[in-house]
């Protein structure tokens, strides 16, 4: 005799989401950092908005902040991304 | 009215050691067999929570996954839990949905903590719950198998596997289960989750995201300060080697030391006060354990640490067996990132 037994799990990949159109070029654009508060990010931001700057002529930089990595991004965060062309998030470790 | 169908796949196998090789090979456990979850056994524990498959326990905010009563009911048929079990662990699920556990962060992180689960009240007993001889090891099916349970509900329904959610470095074993109870039938003192306020007579349970124990022991003195020193000590070397971060801190303490705590009139709040003023350590004190490079980070070489935000902080817990001087520091996964919640367990569910 067989053993008819109930499936444990659920489909755990993230809900279906359509891609964004890929920036072609950073010029003009306004690119958004994200310090995510972990250790170091400041400084590497720092650096990567000097090289947004300097070398992609990129139209503005949007310091975002959140104050506790483990968890989700506040909404004013999250509102102040959507005046970004795109969002460079920092960092996983 | 909420509907009695069951919504999982099926899979015909030919008897349980098939079914254990097929969950085993899926990844559908914790590396350890597993009891068959069949539709029968399934409804069962479901009834014995009063829930319907489809009724929603509690959802994980930050990945918006919902835990629905069927699929946390076939984990914990998984687990090798009793139907009795089911309104304990739908209580520690409900808790580790509240939003100051901070269960995706504490799941997913490289610290890899565990839930400790702390059990209260008249359930303990209906449950036959180990609170005295090894409680914080092996030998019960209640304390094994509720545990359990939790970690079956995070690997299968919320995705915490090794390497792909979890991200733990190291992990430790009470990541396989990591539940007592507490010994009040014998202890004056007032129960955890009486403390955190579930009725007197109820049943609660007490769950905070918790890094593995570490066993103190002082059996040359019956001084209650000196006690508490060598447990503020551990927690110091703690603040020192591992997170210094202030949050909950659970202390288990077995009869021996607990009857000298109490022989000396101390109750909880006394370890609690003496505790939060010991357990400091200054920004220096890093020099002496390799952490010398963070000395002058930071508010300098002379800046506090607490162990604990405020007395309240510290979880004291009467639990353990009769002989022995020793007592266990739980620290938390991350200071108060994550936060203990307790959960009152329904007495219609849980008491009957």
């Amino acid at each position: 005799m067989s053993v008819r037994v109930l499936d444990p799990t659920v489909d755990t990949s993230p809900a279906k989401a359509g891609a964004t159109t890929k920036l072609t070029s950073l010029a003009g654009r306004t690119i958004g950092l994200l310090d995510n508060g972990k250790i170091n990010v400041r400084p590497l931001l720092d650096h990567m908005e000097r090289m947004l700057r300097s070398q992609y002529g990129v139209r503005d930089v949007v310091r975002l902040r959140k104050l506790d990595f483990s968890r989700p991004v506040p909404a004013p965060v999250l509102a102040a991304m959507q005046g970004c062309d795109a969002v460079i998030s920092a960092v996983g470790d | 009215m909420a509907t009695r169908a069951l919504q999982s796949a099926i899979y015909e196998l030919a008897d349980a050691l098939d079914v254990n090789e097929h969950y085993q090979q899926n990844g559908w456990t914790d590396g350890l067999p597993i009891v068959p979850p069949t539709e029968e056994r399934v409804r069962e524990f479901l009834d014995a929570a009063c829930l319907a498959p489809g009724d929603i326990i509690g959802v994980e905010s930050v990945r918006q996954r919902p835990i629905s009563a069927e699929k946390a009911a076939i984990n914990v048929v998984m687990a090798g839990c009793l139907p009795t079990y089911m309104p304990v662990v739908v209580s520690v699920l409900r808790a580790m949905c509240v939003a100051e556990y901070n269960m995706h962060g504490s799941t997913a992180s490289t610290g890899g903590s565990a839930p400790l689960i702390v059990v209260n009240g008249p359930i303990r007993a209906a449950l036959g719950m180990n609170a005295t001889h090894g409680v914080l090891g092996n030998g019960n099916r209640a304390n094994a198998t509720i545990g359990r349970a939790i970690r079956l509900v995070l690997i299968n329904v919320l995705g915490c596997i090794p390497g792909q959610i979890d991200r733990a470095t190291l992990g430790h074993p009470g990541k396989f289960t990591f539940c007592l109870a507490e010994d009040e039938e014998d202890s004056p003192w007032i129960p955890l989750a009486q403390e955190r306020g579930v009725p007197a007579g109820a049943s609660g349970v007490t769950v905070m995201a918790a890094e593995a124990p570490r066993q103190v022991m002082n059996e040359w003195t019956h001084d209650p300060e000196e006690i508490a020193e060598t447990i503020a000590a551990e927690m110091r070397h703690n603040m020192l080697t591992y997170s210094v971060w202030a949050g909950n801190y659970a202390l288990i303490i077995p009869k021996q030391l607990r009857d000298l705590f109490v022989a000396a009139g101390w109750r909880k709040h006394d370890i609690r006060e003496y505790v939060y003023r010991s357990a400091r350590v200054l920004r220096r004190d890093w020099a002496t354990v390799g952490k010398g490079t963070i000395v002058a980070r930071g508010g300098g070489p002379d800046q506090e640490f607490t162990a604990l935000r405020w007395p309240e902080d510290l979880l004291v817990i009467a639990a353990g067996g009769p002989a022995g001087g020793f007592a266990a520091v739980v620290p938390p996964w991350y200071g108060a990132r994550a936060l203990a919640v307790t959960q009152t367990i329904d007495p219609v569910q849980g008491d009957q």
